[in-house]
């Protein structure tokens, strides 16, 4: 055996890919593993995940690939226009680190973990274009910083007020312009039936989505709250058709687990209503602390699960613009995102959840340095209490350390909404 | 038992629900003087009897009418006729509410049949502006104004006989409904005085842009029409209610969408129950295409009569897993 030849200095990309990689694995096989009465039809998720993230595996090779920074670019006019809407919100450590040269200490994670992926230039289906929702400050001013990387980085104008009339015709139009631009990029031109075609899938999926929900409103519920995040984060990138496929599978086998009341909780397991800064894979940082801790989420209010799939398009006459319009209104008026001026859609949303889902506790994770989020706490909080359902704030970041003092923190909760339910009956 | 009456209905199709009951009504009242039904002169929708085999008269002729009586009499005995025309028309309307609008208004019925010809021909309908719908929905009241005003100035003596029945020359459903029967006759300005001119002339030009108007515009005469805001004035003793349950609102502007009448806070409003709006014929399509449970619901004494729901939403749309084919039947 020659010792020489197989001599090997990691290049940054193979570093990162292995960094990645073991993020990546480490919690797939906590959820493998970890938890008990396993579903089957998960498999294919987690195995996706390990394909994309430890294999790095390119899924859309043959597409052009859209790039997205947040849910306000309506997937329905990119699948119209035969591209692959890819959403670029990143939850990598690693990216994280890379990403710190380039954004200031204190940034929010999520956006440094972006630019970070976009700095190494390391993508397993590498975006083609990217647009951009000038949504929060942190995620619009990181706009230039990765167009500097060069890429093809497309702002579109997003309102930070939603009341108001000018908002909505503005919005609009900034979806328009959207639909314009891409549509030179592709080469291809909008239709009527496209778009309609695409409105229908989107809302099978949806419609799916909902479906899945339903069986976290049971007593007993049959799917982790984790699992539910990997499903709905394989919405970013995965071909939609085997997505679909797959959670339709997901949801049968959900019907049969329910008719045998199968429960992946424990007999008294608090219900939690999860909302604030998105959990975005790998980062299942405070969703694996509170369903290791007992707790089981039930649903959630954030931006990378539920307020993706929530609210469906409905036209009177199928015409183009008014697809359009009614396309735009639902990214804009439904949002909850914190970065809107006033907020209370997005209170009376989880004060609703809770009733839906019958929880026993809302948990809110803001990122440290999501500035929006971490102002919208006091407000939330306050009316919570009104309201009279628990509320557990929690601070976060992306980095492995800090596990303790959370789960102490979320242990302590759980274990008082238990003495909570005990003391009710 | 219940629950599936309830799912039944909350999972109907709408618009062909409604079709047949538009026809029916349409029928009913426009052609019933053929069967010789009478529904009596205080009905809340536009049946007018320029056209002679309506069945039923539209409350605002015999309002005006009953409003010129001269003065004197107007405060004497002869009041008790006029009070029994007014609660005949309640009782009428707050049976329906507004829904009188969207399912039984002949004239409300035949603008949904200009639609649909402009839908089948495949041109988009026309929207107003914040701005416009603001200032067109307030000429309704104009109207109605016109309508109690100027038969009481004709009774004290203000003005002239011709002024008599004042909206209904100026009403473009005075023109266009004898056409249902083929009688063209009031397509004619009336030139034997000055006011009638004037009048009746504004009655040709409102009713030819009504069938103008109607094509571009959902409804286009329904802003402008004084027994909405008739009706709006009584809409609360109604015994039927439009509700929303603002707590299940996500404001995804679904409703809004679909609204004939661009009624904005249908989908803005989280905080009113009451969601009748002056502008609303409770047509009840955004019930229809409101995709959250029991957010939107119309209530017949304080009964959900029909809600919103998921899987209604679903079906009617023609979307995700309560589709009923590959999406191909709503063109």
């Amino acid at each position: 055996m020659n010792i020489e030849t197989n001599h090997h200095i990691e290049s940054p990309k193979e570093k990162q890919n292995r960094h990645k990689a073991m993020e990546a694995i480490k919690l797939l096989n906590t959820l493998r593993e970890d938890f008990k009465a396993p579903i089957e039809s998960m498999e294919y998720f987690y195995d996706l995940f390990e394909r994309v993230h430890c294999k790095h595996e390119s899924l859309h090779d043959d597409k052009t690939k859209i790039g997205t920074m947040c849910i306000q670019i309506p997937s329905e006019i990119i699948y119209a226009l035969d591209g692959i809407p890819i959403r670029l919100c990143n939850g990598f450590y690693t990216d994280d680190e890379i990403g710190s040269d380039f954004m200031p200490q204190k940034a929010c994670p999520l956006i440094k973990a972006t630019v970070g992926h976009f700095a190494s230039g390391n993508f397993s289906d590498k975006p083609d274009i990217v647009f951009s929702p000038t949504t929060c400050d942190q995620k619009t001013k990181a706009g230039s910083t990765i167009e500097s990387f060069g890429y093809k980085f497309i702002d579109v104008d997003f309102p930070r007020t939603k009341e108001s009339e000018a908002s909505r015709e503005y919005w609009r139009r900034s979806v328009k312009q959207f639909a314009l631009e891409l549509s030179k990029f592709q080469g291809k031109k909008l239709t009527k039936n496209n778009l309609k075609d695409t409105i229908k899938k989107i809302g099978y999926a949806q419609s799916l989505y909902n479906k899945l929900s339903d069986f976290r409103k049971n007593e007993i519920v049959p799917i982790l709250g984790l699992d539910v995040f990997l499903i709905t984060n394989a919405f970013f990138f995965d071909k939609i058709d085997n997505w679909i496929e797959a959670t339709q599978k997901l949801i049968n086998e959900l019907e049969i687990r329910a008719k045998e009341k199968i429960s992946v909780t424990g007999k008294s397991s608090p219900r939690i209503i999860y909302t604030g800064s998105p959990p975005i894979f790998p980062n299942y940082k405070i969703p694996q602390i509170i369903e290791e801790s007992d707790g089981i989420i039930v649903a959630d209010e954030t931006c990378s699960s539920n307020r993706m799939f929530n609210d469906m398009v409905a036209v009177d006459e199928w015409n183009i613009y008014d697809m359009m319009d009614s396309i735009s209104d639902k990214y804009l008026k439904a949002c909850t995102c914190p970065i809107f001026t006033k907020n209370e859609d997005r209170i009376r949303r989880v004060v609703q959840l809770v009733k839906e889902y019958k929880a026993d506790g809302v948990i809110y994770q803001a990122f440290a340095g999501c500035t929006v989020y971490e102002m919208e706490q006091r407000s939330v909080l306050e009316a919570m209490e009104k309201e009279g359902i628990p509320i557990l704030y929690l601070e976060s970041d992306y980095s492995p350390s800090q596990g303790g003092q959370l789960s102490t923190r979320v242990e302590a909760f759980i274990e008082s909404l238990k003495t909570r339910r005990r003391n009710k009956k | 038992m219940k629950n599936k009456i309830r799912n039944f209905i909350n999972n109907g199709d709408l618009r062909k629900v409604r079709f047949w009951i538009q026809l029916a009504s349409f029928v009913l009242f426009v052609y019933g003087g053929y069967l010789a039904i009478n529904f009596g002169s205080s009905f809340p929708v536009f049946t007018c009897p320029y056209n002679e085999d309506v069945s039923a008269t539209c409350y605002l002729i015999s309002l005006q009418h009953q409003l010129a009586l001269p003065t004197k009499i107007l405060f004497s005995p002869a009041f008790i006729p006029i009070f029994i025309g007014l609660l005949t028309f309640l009782a009428w309307f707050i049976v329906l509410n507004k829904a009188w609008c969207g399912y039984m208004c002949p004239f409300g019925t035949l603008q949904d049949w200009i639609t649909a010809l402009r839908k089948k021909i495949g041109i988009r309908f026309g929207i107003y502006t914040r701005d416009q719908f603001e200032k067109l929905s307030k000429i309704k009241y104009v109207f109605l104004v016109i309508v109690l005003l100027f038969p009481l100035l004709m009774g004290a003596g203000v003005i002239s006989n011709n002024w008599s029945a004042t909206f209904c020359q100026m009403c473009p459903a005075r023109v266009i409904s004898p056409m249902f029967t083929g009688d063209f006759s009031q397509w004619t300005i009336d030139f034997s005085s000055k006011t009638n001119m004037v009048l009746t002339a504004l009655g040709v030009s409102f009713a030819s842009l009504f069938f103008v108007g109607s094509f571009i515009k959902k409804r286009f005469f329904c802003f402008f029409c004084p027994m909405s805001a008739l009706h709006y004035i009584f809409a609360n003793t109604s015994i039927a209610r439009f509700k929303k349950d603002g707590s299940k609102c996500t404001r995804c502007g679904d409703c809004y969408a679909v609204c004939d009448m661009q009624i904005k806070d249908i989908a803005d409003d989280v905080v009113s129950t009451n969601i009748l709006r002056d502008d609303c014929i409770l047509c009840l399509k955004c019930v229809a295409a409101c995709p959250e449970d029991d957010a939107l619901h119309f209530d017949i004494l304080n009964i959900k009569v029909f809600s919103s729901t998921r899987e209604g939403f679903e079906k009617r749309m023609n979307v995700g897993l309560n589709m009923k084919n590959d999406g191909e039947i709503d063109k």
